[in-house]
C-alpha cells in the first residue's frame, strides 16, 4: 500500500519533471518567436545568385556579366551559327534538305508569324540587349569601379546594343529600339522608325569608339574593341549609303589589319585578318558550331548544302571553291552535295583549331571598294575588289563602270563572303536586289517577303507593336 | 450527344436509388401484413410478452420479432410492447434497422425487458482529422472528405493519390503516366489561380510535405515527364487514413498554404492486444488498356505516295538520288508490317509486393513495425524496372494517469528507377508500319543502313533514380489541468534524390560516327530537400452546463532548404566507363542551386457548442513566408463556420426517418504562396558555363518586391443528412471560391528582356460547385451485406473580373465570365470540295485567317461532372468491390497531333478519309508529306481548331476486388484473406485517343491492373 503510493507520486513528479521541461520549452520557443517573427522569415539569398546591385561592386563580376554576352551571342541567335544557315537558305546560299516545319519555311519562303526562327531571333536579342543595358546603368551607378573599367565595360556593352538592334532592325524592319532596363516602359514600347535606329546605333557605336581604346583586349581578338566598332560602323554606313563614312571607317581597319595570302589559312584562330571572333568552349566544344553543322559526312546528315546558283557562282579557276567548298558523295554515287567548308574541324576534335570569325577584313576591303565606286572612285574600288579577287588566284576585275563594279563587287562578296553572318541575304536585301534575284529560285517570294514578321506572340503580349510587317 | 451521356450516368443512378429505397421500404414495411395473418393462426402455443426499449431506455416502435426457422412474428406497439405465442425451445429474433439484430431463447421466461444495441453509423464515434485538431463527423463545421485504409487497401496503385482517384467528391485527380515512378495531379475544387500551381498543402502525421518534384528535365523529361512524385515514398498500405480538407473552414487554420486545399495523411498506429502478425503479398499484371487503331502498311504507303505526289515531288520518287528522303517507300521492306504497338508498349507490367508488420502493445504502450518490398517492371521492352524498400514504424505512448502522451512516427523509403531514358509511347504510335526489324540476324540493333533511329537504342541509354525519404514527427501532448494541454508537434523530413541519364555514342545511328569520346555522356541529378517544423500549442476544453468549449492556440517555425546540383560529364575513352562520372574527362556543372524557404505563423481556434447542437468555429492564422519581400511577408487569414445539428430539436429528436440532420456553413479567406523562392530579389546566376576563361554570370530575374500574398475567399453551405438511423448518410455542399490578388508570372514582352515578372494581378476567378457524397447500407443482414457509395461533383469556374484584359497579356487566352481552362480556337468549316483545304470562319471578315482576330470559338477543357459509384457485397466469407468513376469532359484528340495525313509516320485510320480529288467531301484535307508550303497554313491552323477537341467523357471501371476470407476452421489460428483485384478494367468512352484523362500521344496511358494478393494475419 505504501509503496504503491509511493511510487504513484514518484510517477506525477516524473511527469511533472516532463511537464516543467516541455512547457519551458515551448515558452522559450514562443517568446523567441514573439521577438524574431520577422527575422525569421527573412532569409539570406541563394548561394547560387547574386543580387544585381551587388555584381556591380566588383570589376571581376561585371566581366562575367559581359561574358555571359559573348556566350550566348557565339551559342545562339542572331550572331551565331544560327545565322549563317538560316538567312543562307532564305536567300540563295543553301538549300535545305530535312523537313523541320519552321526551318522549311525559310527555305520556301512561307515564313509565317508564328514560326519558331523568327520568334527565337527576336526574343534572344532582345534578352542579350537587356544583360547590356543592365550593365550599362550598372556601370553607371557602380562607386567601386574606376573611370577605366567603367568605359571599358560600357563600351562593350554599348557596341552589343548597338550591333543586336542593327541585325534585328535588317530583319525585321521598324523595331523598339531599347535603351534601359525598365520593364515598365519596356512591355509596352512601341517600334522605332528604321532611320532613327539607325541614328541611335550609330551614336552608341560612336561613344562605343571614344570609350574602348584601340589596344586589343585578348591577344586572340574574342571582345570587341575599338576596331570591332569601327567593322561594325563602316558596314552600318555601307547600308545607310553614307559612302564618305563607310570608306574613311573601312580604310581604319584596311591600316591595322592584313589580309592572310593563304586562303586556307583565313578561318584559323590565328588568322591575321580577323577583326572579331567568338572562342568556344574550352571543355568540350573546341572548335566551331559552323563546321559541325555545314560539314556533310553522311546523307541523310546536316541538311544544308551550297546551291546550284551559289556552286555556279565561282568562277573557274576561284582558289575558294577548292579551299572554301566541301563536297560529299554517297556510297552509290548517286548524290553529291556541296557545303561551305571554311570551318574544318569539329566540334569535337582534339585540338582547338578554329574560332567562329564575327568580323573579317575582306569585308572591309569590299565596303571600301563599294563605297568609293559610289563615289565614282573607280580605280580605288576596282584595287580594293582585285586585293580580294588576287588572293582568290583570279584576275583583276573586267568591270570599268560604275555599275558594272558595282555589280562585281555585289557577286565578290556572295562568293567571299557565302555562309558567314548572311550577308548574302542582307546585300540583296538592301541593294534592293533581292526580288530580281530570288524571284527566280524561290517560287513563293513576294516583295513583302524583305523583312520577317514581328513574332506573333510578341504582338498579343505588347499591342503597340501594331501594325504587323505587310505581307504577314 | 450530350443527352445520351446524361443518360449513361443519370440512368444507372436513377436504377440505383430506386432500388435501394425499393429495398427499404420492403424490409420496413413489407412484411407486416403476412406476419400479422400468422399471428391468429397459431393460437396453441403460449403466450410470451415483452418491451424493447433502447440503449435510452425508450420503448422502440415497430420492432420485429419472429421466430427462427418459421413465419411467425409480430412488432411492438408505441410502448415498445409485444407479445407473441412461443414454444419454449424456439429462439426469438428481434430485429429493427439501426438496431443490432438479437437472438434470444424463449426458454421458461414469459416476461421479457429486452434492450437492443444500437447499430447505426455513429457519426459522433467517427473522428475526422482535420489537422490540428480531430473533430467527430457529427459536430465538424467544415467539409472534410476522408478514405480509409479500407479503399487504399483495395487498390493495386504505388501512390496515396492514385488510391483516392474518384472516391472523393470535389477532388479530381489525374495519373500522368504509367510509367513506374511517376507522378499524379490533383485539383480540389477546381482551378483557383490564373498562372499558379493546383497542388494543396500534403501534411503526412502533422508535418508538411514538399510535393513539388525535384526531378530535372535535363536527366528525366523523356520518361517521368520531369515529374517525380515524392508520395511514391509513402506505401499506401501504410497509410490509415488520407483527409482532404476543402473548405474556408477546414483550411483558414492553415492560412496562407490552404488556398488550393490541404491533403491529410496519417499513418498506421499499432494496436493494444496480443502482438498481431500481418502479411501481405501481392502480384499484379498491368498491360495497356487501350491500342490505337492505326493504318497497316498497305494504307500508310498508299497515303504517303499520294501526299508525295501531291507535294509535287512524285518524279523525284522515281529517281533513286532521293531515297534518303523516304526511305519508307523506297528502300523498306514494301509488304513488311510491324504492330509497333505491340512491340513496343504491348509488354506485361508486373508488379510483385510483400509487406510484413508486426503491432501490438498494452494499453500505455503500443507499437508497429512494417516493412514492405515492391518490384515493379514496364510494358516496354527490356528489364527496366521499379523497387522500393519501405519501412514504418509508430510508437505510441501515454502515461498510467493519461495525462502525458507520445506518439511517434518514422517512415523511410527508397525507391530504385531503372527506366529507359525515353517513353517508348509517341514511338509506338507513330512509326511507319512498314519501319524494318529490331535486331539483325546477330542479334545487334538493326541500323537498316542507316535509314531510321531503331526504337530500341534508347534502351541501353538508361535512367536510373534512386531516391531515399525520411520522414519522421513526434506529437508529444500534456494535460497540465483537466482543461488544459500542452502540445507540441515536431517534424523533420529529408527527400533526396540521386539519378542520371546516360547517352551513349552506341545509341545512335552509326552513321553519325560518334565515339564515345565526342558522344557518350552522363548527367547527373542529386538533389535534396530538408525540413523541419516546430509547432507548439495549447489546448483548452471548458465545460459549463450546456456551453463546450474548445480553444487552440499555436505557433508554427518551418523551415525548408532545398539544393540541387546538375552535373554533365562527357569525354569517355569508352562506354564502360561512362556509368563512373569521374571517368570523364569534361565537366560541366549544369546548374548548382540553393535556396531557403521560412515560413512562420501563429495560428488558433475556438469552437463553441451549444446544447448539443449549435456549434461555432473559429479559425485564424497570421503567416509569415520569406518568399515575399521585406515589408509583404505577413499576412491574415481566417475563417468561421457554424453547424446546426437540427436533428437535436425536440420536434425531430425521434424521427423514425429522419436520424440526423445537420446545416452548416462557412466563410473564410486563404491564401497562397506558392510561386517559388526568392522571387523578389533581381539577381544574376551562375549557369556554370564560361567565356574565355570567365566565369557566366547571367541577369536570372528581374525584381517587383511589392509583391503581396494571393487572396482565396471561400464560402460554403452544405446540409448533411441521415436517414433510417444513419443507413443512408447524404452529404450535399454548395461552394463558391474566389480567387483574387492572383500572384502569377505576368508574361512579359520580349523587349523587356524575360519572358515574366511575378506580380499581384487584379484579376477574379470564382469556382462554384455542387457536390454530393451518399453512402447507403441497403442490406444489413447476418451473411450477407451491401452498401453503396457514391458521390458526385458539378464544378464550374468563371473568370469574374479582369481589369483591362484586351489590353493585356493574356487578351488572347482568357475571356471574363468563362472560366480559365478555356481554349480559344479557330472555328473549322470543314475541307473545301474543291482545294481540299481546311476553311475556317473568318469572324472579322477581313478575307484572312489570322490567329489573333479568327480564334473565337471557346472549347473549356476542365470537366462539367465527374464522381464515382461504388458497391460492396458481402455474402459470408466473401466479398466483392465494384467502384465505377465516371467524367464528362472534353479533350484534345489525334488531330491536335497530327491534322493532315501523308507525313512520315503511322497514325490514324481516320486519315484514310481524306481529300483526294476535287467533289470530295471528306472530314480531312488533301494528304501531303509537308514539303507543299502551300498547304502549311491550312494545316498549322486546323491544330488550333475546335476540331481537334472531342468529346472525352467516360465511364471506367476503376476498381473490382473480389475477396475471401478463409474460414478460421480451416486456417485454425491464421486468418488468410486472399483476393483478386482489377484496376482500370474498362472504359466506356468515345474517344478515340490514348486515355480520355491523359490524352497525350507521347506519355504511356495508365495501365490496366490485374492483381492477386493473399493476407495472413496470426
Amino acid at each position: 500500500m505504501r509503496n504503491n503510493k509511493s511510487s504513484k507520486q514518484y510517477i506525477s513528479f516524473r511527469y511533472y519533471t516532463a511537464f516543467l521541461v516541455i512547457s519551458h520549452i515551448l515558452v522559450f520557443i514562443i517568446i523567441c518567436s514573439m521577438t524574431s517573427c520577422s527575422d525569421f522569415v527573412e532569409v539570406d539569398p541563394p548561394k547560387n545568385t547574386l543580387v544585381s546591385e551587388t555584381v556591380f561592386e566588383d570589376a571581376a563580376t561585371v566581366e562575367s556579366a559581359l561574358a555571359n554576352i559573348y556566350y550566348n551571342m557565339r551559342e545562339q541567335g542572331i550572331v551565331s551559327y544560327d545565322i549563317c544557315a538560316d538567312m543562307g537558305i532564305y536567300a540563295d546560299e543553301l538549300d535545305y534538305y530535312a523537313s523541320n516545319a519552321n526551318d522549311l519555311s525559310l527555305y520556301l519562303h512561307s515564313v509565317t508569324a508564328i514560326n519558331s526562327n523568327v520568334l527565337s531571333y527576336w526574343t534572344n536579342a532582345y534578352s542579350l540587349i537587356y544583360a547590356a543595358n543592365d550593365i550599362i546603368e550598372g556601370v553607371n551607378k557602380s562607386k567601386a569601379l574606376n573611370a577605366d573599367e567603367i568605359s571599358l565595360y560600357k563600351g562593350q556593352a554599348l557596341f552589343i546594343r548597338a550591333y543586336l538592334h542593327f541585325i534585328l532592325t535588317n530583319i525585321y524592319g521598324d523595331i523598339p529600339f531599347i535603351t534601359s532596363t525598365d520593364y515598365v516602359t519596356n512591355n509596352t514600347i512601341s517600334r522605332t522608325p528604321i532611320q532613327d535606329v539607325y541614328d541611335f546605333i550609330i551614336e552608341d557605336l560612336n561613344l562605343a569608339v571614344i570609350l574602348l581604346d584601340s589596344k586589343v583586349l585578348t591577344d586572340e581578338r574574342v571582345k570587341p574593341n575599338r576596331a570591332t566598332v569601327n567593322a561594325l560602323l563602316s558596314r552600318v554606313y555601307l547600308y545607310t549609303e553614307n559612302w564618305e563614312l563607310a570608306e574613311v571607317t573601312s580604310s581604319l581597319l584596311v591600316d591595322e589589319f592584313e589580309l592572310e595570302s593563304d586562303l586556307s589559312k583565313v578561318f584559323l584562330k590565328e588568322s591575321k585578318e580577323t577583326i572579331w571572333q567568338f572562342k568556344p568552349d574550352a571543355s568540350n566544344v573546341r572548335n566551331t558550331y559552323e563546321a559541325n553543322s555545314f560539314i556533310i559526312q553522311v546523307i541523310p546528315g546536316n541538311p544544308y548544302a551550297l546551291s546550284n546558283v551559289l556552286l555556279h557562282s565561282f568562277e573557274t579557276d576561284d582558289l575558294r571553291l577548292e579551299q572554301w567548298v566541301g563536297r560529299f558523295s554517297s556510297a552509290n554515287g548517286l548524290t553529291t552535295l556541296y557545303f561551305p567548308y571554311k570551318y574544318k574541324a569539329l566540334l569535337n576534335e582534339e585540338e582547338s583549331l578554329e574560332y567562329s570569325i564575327v568580323f573579317r577584313l575582306a569585308e572591309q576591303y569590299l565596303i571600301r571598294a563599294e563605297a568609293r565606286a559610289q563615289l565614282g572612285n573607280i580605280i580605288g574600288s576596282q584595287s580594293d575588289l582585285n586585293t580580294i579577287r588576287n588572293r582568290a588566284g583570279l584576275e583583276g576585275t573586267t568591270a570599268a563602270s560604275k555599275d558594272a563594279v558595282l555589280e562585281a563587287i555585289l557577286h565578290e562578296r556572295f562568293v567571299e563572303l557565302f555562309s558567314e553572318q548572311g550577308h548574302r541575304w542582307f546585300d540583296l536585301k538592301r541593294t534592293g536586289k533581292a526580288g530580281i534575284i530570288l524571284g527566280s529560285v524561290k517560287p513563293n517570294w513576294n516583295p513583302t517577303n524583305v523583312l520577317w514578321p514581328i513574332p506573333e506572340s510578341e504582338l498579343e503580349l505588347n499591342l503597340n507593336l501594331f501594325p504587323q510587317n505587310s505581307g504577314y | 450527344m450530350k443527352k445520351t451521356f446524361v443518360n449513361k450516368v443519370v440512368g444507372p443512378l436513377i436504377y440505383v436509388l430506386c432500388v435501394t429505397i425499393a429495398l427499404k421500404s420492403f424490409s420496413i414495411w413489407s412484411s407486416p401484413l403476412t406476419n400479422s395473418l400468422k399471428v391468429n393462426l397459431v393460437q396453441q402455443k403460449y403466450k410470451i410478452s415483452g418491451q424493447i426499449l433502447d440503449s435510452n431506455r425508450i420503448p422502440i416502435l415497430g420492432v420485429n420479432i419472429h421466430i427462427k426457422a418459421s413465419q411467425q412474428g409480430t412488432y411492438t406497439n408505441e410502448d415498445g410492447a409485444f407479445s407473441i405465442a412461443a414454444e419454449p425451445s424456439d429462439i426469438l429474433v428481434i430485429s429493427f434497422l439501426g438496431f443490432k439484430t438479437l437472438e434470444i431463447e424463449v426458454g421458461l421466461k414469459k416476461q421479457f425487458t429486452i434492450t437492443l444495441e444500437d447499430d447505426i453509423t455513429a457519426l459522433d464515434v467517427v473522428n475526422i482529422n482535420a489537422g490540428y485538431y480531430a473533430v467527430s463527423e457529427k459536430e465538424r463545421t467544415g467539409n472534410i472528405a476522408k478514405v480509409d485504409s479500407k479503399i487504399i487497401e483495395k487498390q493495386p496503385v504505388n501512390n496515396p493519390l492514385g488510391a483516392m482517384q474518384g472516391y472523393m467528391s470535389g477532388v479530381d485527380i489525374i495519373q500522368d503516366t504509367g510509367v513506374p515512378g511517376g507522378g499524379y495531379n490533383i485539383q480540389i475544387r477546381g482551378k483557383n489561380f490564373i498562372n499558379g500551381s493546383t497542388e494543396p498543402l500534403y501534411i503526412v502525421d502533422g508535418v508538411p510535405f514538399g510535393s513539388e518534384s525535384l526531378g530535372v528535365s535535363e536527366v528525366s523529361a523523356g520518361i517521368n515527364n520531369g515529374n517525380i512524385s515524392p508520395l511514391n515514398a509513402l506505401s499506401p498500405t501504410d497509410i490509415d487514413s488520407i483527409e482532404v480538407l476543402k473548405d474556408a473552414d477546414a483550411t483558414a487554420i492553415y492560412g496562407a498554404r490552404g488556398a488550393n486545399g490541404v491533403v491529410l495523411i496519417t499513418t498506421k498506429r499499432g494496436e493494444a492486444g496480443t502482438t498481431q502478425f500481418k502479411m501481405n503479398l501481392t502480384s499484379s499484371l498491368g498491360q495497356v488498356s487501350h491500342f490505337l487503331d492505326l493504318m497497316n502498311t498497305s494504307e500508310y504507303l498508299e497515303l504517303r505516295r499520294e501526299a508525295v505526289t501531291n507535294d509535287g515531288y512524285g518524279a523525284l520518287l522515281e529517281s533513286s538520288a532521293f531515297d534518303f528522303v523516304w526511305p519508307d517507300l523506297k528502300t523498306w521492306d514494301q509488304d513488311r508490317y510491324t504492330n509497333w504497338q505491340k512491340e513496343l508498349i504491348g509488354g506485361t507490367a508486373f508488379r510483385n509486393t510483400a509487406q510484413l508488420s508486426v503491432s501490438g502493445g498494452s494499453e500505455q504502450t503500443q507499437f508497429l513495425i512494417s516493412g514492405a518490398y515492391q518490384k515493379e517492371t514496364t510494358v516496354f521492352p527490356g528489364d527496366a524496372n521499379y523497387k522500393k524498400y519501405s519501412i514504418h514504424s509508430n510508437l505510441n505512448h501515454s502515461s498510467n494517469n493519461e495525462r502525458f502522451r507520445i506518439n511517434m512516427s518514422a517512415n523511410y523509403a527508397i525507391e530504385h528507377n531503372q527506366m529507359p531514358r525515353t517513353d517508348l509511347t509517341n514511338m509506338a504510335y507513330s512509326l511507319s508500319p512498314n519501319a524494318p526489324e529490331l535486331y539483325t540476324q546477330d542479334g545487334e540493333l538493326n541500323w537498316e543502313n542507316n535509314t531510321w533511329d531503331n526504337p530500341l537504342a534508347v534502351l541501353d541509354d538508361d535512367y536510373y533514380a534512386e531516391i531515399n525519404t525520411l520522414m519522421t514527427n513526434i506529437n508529444l501532448s500534456y494535460l497540465v489541468l483537466p482543461s488544459l494541454k500542452v502540445l507540441g508537434n515536431l517534424g523533420y523530413n529529408n527527400y533526396q534524390i540521386a539519378s542520371y541519364k546516360l547517352l551513349l555514342n552506341t545509341s545512335r545511328n552509326p552513321s553519325f560516327g560518334f565515339t564515345p569520346e565526342g558522344y557518350s555522356s552522363i548527367t547527373t541529378n542529386d538533389s535534396s530537400r530538408d525540413s523541419w517544423i516546430i509547432e507548439p500549442q495549447l489546448q483548452w476544453v471548458k465545460q459549463w452546463g450546456n456551453i463546450n468549449l474548445d480553444v487552440l492556440i499555436g505557433t508554427t517555425f518551418q523551415s525548408q532548404t532545398t539544393d540541387q546540383l546538375v552535373i554533365k560529364g562527357t569525354g569517355f575513352p569508352n562506354n564502360s566507363l561512362v556509368n563512373n562520372i569521374a571517368a570523364a574527362s569534361e565537366l560541366e556543372i549544369r546548374n548548382s542551386s540553393n535556396s531557403e524557404y521560412n515560413y512562420q505563423a501563429f495560428f488558433g481556434r475556438i469552437n463553441l457548442k451549444l446544447k448539443d447542437r449549435y456549434i461555432i468555429n473559429l479559425t485564424g492564422r497570421r503567416d509569415g513566408s520569406s518568399r515575399f519581400g521585406p515589408g509583404k511577408q505577413f499576412g491574415n487569414f481566417g475563417a468561421v463556420g457554424v453547424a446546426w445539428l437540427f436533428t437535436e430539436e425536440a420536434v425531430l429528436k425521434s424521427n423514425a426517418v429522419l436520424s440526423f440532420g445537420k446545416l452548416r456553413g462557412s466563410y473564410g479567406t486563404t491564401g497562397s504562396d506558392n510561386i517559388g523562392d526568392y522571387k523578389f530579389l533581381s539577381t544574376y546566376s551562375v549557369t556554370g558555363n564560361d567565356y574565355d576563361g570567365t566565369l557566366v554570370l547571367e541577369p536570372s530575374g528581374i525584381s517587383n518586391p511589392f509583391f503581396g500574398w494571393e487572396v482565396n475567399n471561400k464560402l460554403e453551405i452544405g446540409l448533411e443528412l441521415g436517414f433510417f438511423k444513419n443507413r443512408m448518410l447524404l452529404n450535399t455542399a454548395w461552394y463558391q471560391n474566389q480567387s483574387s490578388n492572383q500572384l502569377v508570372g505576368i508574361p512579359l514582352a520580349a523587349t523587356t528582356g524575360f519572358s515574366s515578372l511575378t506580380g499581384n494581378f487584379d484579376a477574379t476567378v470564382q469556382n462554384t460547385g455542387l457536390e454530393f457524397d451518399m453512402h447507403v447500407q441497403n442490406i444489413q443482414g447476418e451473411n450477407f451485406q451491401w452498401t453503396t457509395s457514391f458521390n458526385m461533383s458539378l464544378p464550374k469556374s468563371k473568370l469574374l473580373e479582369f481589369p483591362n484584359l484586351e489590353n493585356s497579356v493574356f487578351a488572347s487566352k482568357y475571356v471574363v465570365g468563362q472560366p480559365i481552362t478555356i481554349q480559344k480556337l479557330f472555328n473549322a468549316l470543314g475541307v473545301d470540295p474543291d482545294t481540299g483545304m481546311y476553311q475556317f470562319e473568318d469572324y472579322n471578315n477581313d478575307g484572312a485567317i489570322s490567329s489573333l482576330e479568327d480564334r473565337q470559338w471557346i472549347e473549356d477543357l476542365a470537366p462539367e461532372f465527374y464522381g464515382g459509384l461504388g458497391n460492396t457485397f458481402s455474402y459470408k466469407n466473401l466479398s466483392l468491390d465494384v467502384f465505377f468513376q465516371f467524367k464528362k469532359q472534353k479533350s484534345y484528340n489525334e488531330l491536335k497531333q497530327q491534322a493532315a495525313p501523308g507525313l512520315m509516320n503511322n497514325a490514324s485510320v481516320s486519315f484514310l478519309n481524306r481529300w483526294q480529288e476535287p467533289g470530295n467531301q471528306t472530314p480531312l484535307m488533301i494528304a501531303t508529306s509537308g514539303f507543299d508550303f502551300n498547304l502549311i497554313p491550312s494545316r498549322d491552323n486546323y491544330r488550333l481548331s475546335n476540331r481537334t477537341i472531342s468529346d472525352a467523357s467516360y465511364i471506367r471501371l476503376r476498381n473490382i476486388t473480389l475477396n475471401y476470407s478463409v474460414p478460421k476452421a480451416l486456417t485454425q489460428k491464421l486468418a488468410l484473406n486472399v483476393y483478386v483485384q482489377g484496376q482500370n478494367l474498362w472504359t466506356l468512352t468515345k474517344f478515340k485517343g490514348p486515355d480520355p484523362d491523359q490524352p497525350s500521344y507521347i506519355i504511356l496511358p495508365p495501365l490496366r491492373q490485374i492483381a492477386l494478393g493473399a493476407q495472413i494475419h496470426f
